[in-house]
């Protein structure tokens, strides 16, 4: 029987999974995955590679918001920047697909630079103001520089072939877009346990702190910002070889309030939350039109007349009621049941 | 030098409407210290209840007004009682993000109640057209700019000589103290949305009657949203100062490099802004650096 | 007669062959068809989805009342997008995997559109698309995609060409939005200046979402354009009719069908008057645009029939042309046979355009265009000859 947390070495402290079970669930949960799109339709199929695509994104997000407490309000920039990059790497000048990969997460993480160099100095809400403008500002670079983006026409791009491999197929494509998401959680995960990890954790919590600590607030900052640019990028490659066709009508500002909410509905800071939080966020609609068909069979008629509305403000609520209620986010709903389930009948 | 008056006046017109949205910001981030996502979404709401009015009840100036004015408080109340007041006390990134999902509901709530297609909000003022020599203006762009500044009057009489306003002060500069003093933070709170949404639906509304109203309305926020940083994210009367900047800015720039640059000069002048002097021209120097 | 129920008999028997064991197809009942379709229903170009999607329902309400398809009831599946990319993608998903849809209407805006050709093409479902016609939809043909309407491209020529014809000589003023649908535009107006050696003395991009046109217009009049093609959608046409009339200019002005809804006449004001358009579907102040409000009253709500503008009329040609189609196959309709009943759609009549026809690899059905102009005293658009 588990008798609760005690921590007696450092290993202890910073180990990949607290305990021997979770390797178990987590192998069969992969599983699960591989087997999935043999067992679902495409459309469900398609929330699966929606989710797994998103998972990239919000961890990358989480590196920057969750661990090192900064807010990016226009992190949709990076996404479109990785998506144009890969693009035009492999479908304007036919390179091969790892190297437009790389393109997609090089090329954010340069333009994060040149955002959070000057931004990250100061403290405060400034880089929610500086990525906002960036998100902005980009649009219109890629829309100007037509020789490069197509400008308004955007880039049709090919599901790729790797290593032999074609992944022209959804069952494919979304066990590819399973690898991508296996990878950066293992990376996000390590970069938390490493030396890197625990700074950007310290900066959140008590900057001055962990200044005194000897750790440079500016460098890490902008290295959490660069990471978080890079993972997001490939995000934005996949989300681009989702919808087969690179635009800048393809990634609304929208989005990037997504990748916020995800992190807040899953937990801020947790990698689980992230994972969690995407799987809600992505499943909202879906959820929500079952809760309207519980209530009444011939929604039809409300449909056009503005009930659909009705979802999105489902949306925002979600978003408020778990500020609210739940600030530790599903992660946290989820400590409690494991604590439950462990203790009871006890209370602790 | 015609072409450049007129661009500068058409820039002054579409300024004051920033200038007030950008005041609206402020005021908010002035005595409860975040920034309100759904100020855009507040103004629109506004211009469109001022729309229902007109066209339910009666168009007359007055009576428009009056409701707008009255609707813009109600809406201020309720946001701050119902969304934000819960929140008091948890961290600034959580409260910011409500105003996110906050804007995400209103912004669908045109849509539900109202319809997707534009509209035009008629007072039987403000569409005339006065011309000085070939340079034509309408009047509720005047009344927009002349609002402007007298609102910038009254708040700097406001904040200056009136109890409330140094309460305001008071509570922006160190809440707990403030508290101490006897000063009720909420009520303060609550007056500074009162008077935030008021200001934001004044926008509105001239933006309704000089333009139309449309359901992209709130983008107005985002294009305010440089004019606040550019006076000052504290500084109310610099805000309404910065509005009228950025709305030459865009103007100057979209006539002389064409309409891509118009759109982003905003956003482009944030980041210089912020490279120079993050605090704003009438900001309080208290950026703290890393 | 005997000679009908000979060839619907070899038909039918060909279909079985063809199909072999699986003559079910998914979508189809004893009772029910089931018709898909994905729409922005919300969020600004929510103007445009509903206003589709209550033309599809108008022709589907029509044929239910008349007894379904074959005794067939026809459901109709909407799912909005949101205009969202990859919502239209799951939402065509969804209809074709989860509601089984027998066939398809819409599809969403231009860009969506052609992002979702994959997934129509592999599903191989019949496919009328009515809302956003571009050349990347039927070029190159594909077996299953139909487009009912005429190209944005070839609109601008049409327009820009009669106006040309009437305005000799005359300098020309053009701006476009910075999107896939304001190139379109641009390429259009771009072939005909070539042609008729037009001279363009100003030529605007304005970014979507747009809503102040002071400086774009001052840079209009500076120009000293006479003739002005305004590429705006709805409220950016309305913002520049008012721009150019605090300028005090009035070029002849033409505008394209995506803002050619009746309420922006109102709000342009007297500054609309006069206004060209050129569209493929009847103006609603004409004969047949009249009679198809009349007929749609009793269809739909109160709320819908407000909702009606331009785009519900060409939806419902859609609409029409596909359930006749699925009609003229019979009691076991099947995709392969829709598809071909599809190919065979020649001179069909909707009331609302010119006769439809499609052909052996043609899916597109190249309407019919007609100039239209603006009445500001009756607030609606009347035929130009």
């Amino acid at each position: 029987m588990r008798t609760g947390d005690y921590k007696q070495t450092y290993g202890e402290l910073v180990a990949l999974v607290d305990s021997p079970p979770v390797w178990l669930w987590s192998v069969v949960l992969v599983l699960a995955l591989i087997g999935a799109p043999y067992a679902l339709n495409a459309y469900a199929l398609s929330f699966v590679t929606i989710i797994l695509i998103t998972v990239v994104g919000a961890l990358g997000l989480n590196i920057l918001t969750g661990y090192t407490g900064l807010i990016s309000l226009g992190h949709v920039g990076f996404l479109v920047t990785g998506a144009y990059a890969y693009a035009i790497l492999v479908s304007k000048y036919q390179m091969h697909p790892l190297v437009g990969f790389l393109g997609a997460g090089v090329v954010p993480a340069l333009a994060s630079l040149i955002v959070g160099a000057p931004s990250l100095r100061l403290k405060g809400l400034y880089l929610a103001i500086t990525t906002l403008a960036f998100s902005f500002i980009i649009n219109t670079v890629i829309l100007e520089a037509r020789t490069l983006t197509n400008g308004a026409r955007g880039i049709a791009v090919q599901r790729p072939e790797l290593f032999g491999i074609s992944f022209d197929s959804d069952v494919a494509f979304t066990w590819l877009c399973l690898g991508f998401a296996i990878a950066t959680l293992f990376a996000t995960l390590n970069i938390r346990r490493s030396r890197v990890g625990r700074a950007f954790v310290a900066i959140r919590d008590n900057d001055t702190a962990a200044r005194v600590m000897g750790i440079n607030l500016h460098a890490y900052k902008l290295l959490a910002f660069v990471t978080s640019a890079f993972i997001t990028g490939i995000s934005g490659a996949l989300y681009g070889i989702y919808l087969s066709f690179v635009s800048v009508e393809g990634f609304p500002f929208l989005l990037s309030i997504e990748a916020l909410a995800i992190l807040i509905v899953g937990g801020l800071g947790s990698a689980l939350g992230a994972v969690l939080g995407t799987v809600l966020i992505v499943l909202l609609p879906e959820a929500t039109r079952l809760v309207f068909s519980l209530f009444s069979a011939q929604m039809d008629a409300l449909f056009s007349t503005g009930a659909q509305e009705l979802k999105s403000m489902l949306y925002g609520l979600a978003i408020i009621l778990f500020l609210r209620f739940q600030p530790r986010g599903l992660v946290g709903v989820w400590h409690d049941l494991r604590r439950t389930w462990v203790h009871w009948p006890l209370r602790y | 030098m015609q072409y450049f008056t007129q661009l500068v006046i058409s820039g002054l017109a579409i300024g004051a409407i920033y200038g007030l949205i950008a005041m609206g910001f402020a005021v908010i981030y002035k005595s409860t210290g975040l920034v309100n996502f759904a100020q855009g979404e507040m103004t629109m709401i506004v211009a469109y209840i001022a729309w229902t009015i007109s066209t339910t009840v009666s168009g007359n100036l007055l009576v428009v007004t009056i409701a707008a004015i009255i609707a813009a408080v109600v809406l201020g109340l309720v946001v701050e009682r119902l969304v934000m007041r819960p929140m008091l006390g948890e961290p600034l990134f959580a409260t910011v993000m409500v105003t996110i999902g906050l804007a995400v509901i209103l912004r669908s709530s045109i849509n539900f109640i109202w319809d997707a297609y534009p509209h035009g909000l008629d007072v039987g003022f403000g569409r005339d057209i006065v011309r000085v020599g070939t340079i034509g203006v309408r009047t509720g762009q005047i009344a927009v700019i002349a609002t402007l500044l007298v609102l910038l009057a009254a708040i700097w009489a406001f904040f200056r000589y009136s109890k409330f306003g140094v309460a305001m002060r008071a509570v922006a500069a160190d809440d707990r103290t403030a508290l101490l003093m006897g000063i009720s933070a909420p009520r303060v709170h609550a007056a500074a949305w009162a008077a935030s949404s008021v200001i934001a639906g004044i926008a509105g509304v001239f933006f309704a009657i000089s333009y139309d109203l449309s359901p992209a309305m709130f983008q107005l926020g985002l294009k305010a949203f440089p004019a606040t940083i550019l006076g000052g994210l504290d500084a109310v009367l610099g805000s309404g100062v910065g509005g009228l900047l950025i709305g030459i800015t865009e103007n100057l720039a979209g006539g002389y490099f064409g309409s891509g640059m118009k759109e982003v000069a905003g956003f482009l002048m944030i980041i210089v802004v912020l490279m120079i002097r993050p605090f704003g021209i009438f900001g309080d120097r208290d950026i703290e650096r890393v | 007669m005997n000679k009908y129920l000979a060839s619907a008999s070899l038909l039918f028997a060909s279909v079985l062959l063809s199909d072999g064991p699986t003559l079910a197809q998914q979508g189809i009942t004893d009772t029910e068809i089931v018709i898909g379709d994905v729409e922005p229903l919300t969020g600004p170009p929510a103007l445009l989805g509903v206003a589709a999607s209550i033309g599809h329902k108008i022709a589907i309400a029509e044929a239910n009342n008349a007894g379904g398809i074959n005794g067939r009831k026809i459901k109709y599946v909407l799912e909005d997008d949101g205009y969202v990319t990859a919502r239209t993608i799951q939402g065509v998903k969804k209809v074709i995997e989860v509601d089984k849809a027998f066939a398809m209407l819409g599809i969403s805006g231009s860009g969506q559109s052609i992002a979702v050709m994959p997934v129509l093409e592999k599903a191989g479902i019949p496919t009328v698309i009515d809302v956003a016609p571009v050349k990347f939809l039927w070029e190159p043909p594909r077996k299953n995609v139909f487009v009912v309407g005429q190209s944005y491209e070839e609109g601008i020529i049409h327009l820009v060409k009669y106006l040309a014809d009437k305005n000799p000589n005359k300098k020309w003023g053009l701006i476009t939005q910075d999107d896939d649908y304001g190139i379109t535009v641009r390429d259009g107006f771009d072939s005909v200046v070539k042609e008729k050696k037009l001279k363009v003395v100003y030529s605007g991009n304005y970014k979507k979402g747009q809503q102040d046109f002071s400086s774009d217009m001052l840079q209009l009049k500076d120009s000293g354009a006479e003739v002005f093609l305004a590429g705006g959608i709805i409220a950016e046409n309305i913002a520049m009719m008012k721009e150019l009339e605090k300028l005090n200019v009035k070029p002849v002005t033409g505008i394209f069908w995506p803002g050619r809804v009746e309420p922006v006449l109102k709000l342009m004001g007297p500054a609309g008057d006069g206004i060209y358009a050129v569209d493929y579907v009847e103006p609603f102040a004409g004969e047949a645009g009249k009679a198809f409000l009349e007929k749609a009253k009793p269809l739909v709500s109160e709320a819908e029939f407000k909702g009606i503008n331009r785009y519900t009329m060409s939806g419902y040609a859609a609409a029409k042309v596909l359930i006749s189609a699925i009609e003229r196959c019979g009691k076991q309709p099947t995709w392969a046979c829709t598809i071909s009943e599809l190919e065979k759609t020649k001179n069909v009549e909707t009331g609302v355009m010119a006769p439809i026809s499609f052909g052996p690899g043609v899916r597109f059905s190249n309407q019919k265009l007609q100039i239209i102009r603006a009445d500001f005293s009756t607030l609606s658009f009347k035929p130009v000859n």
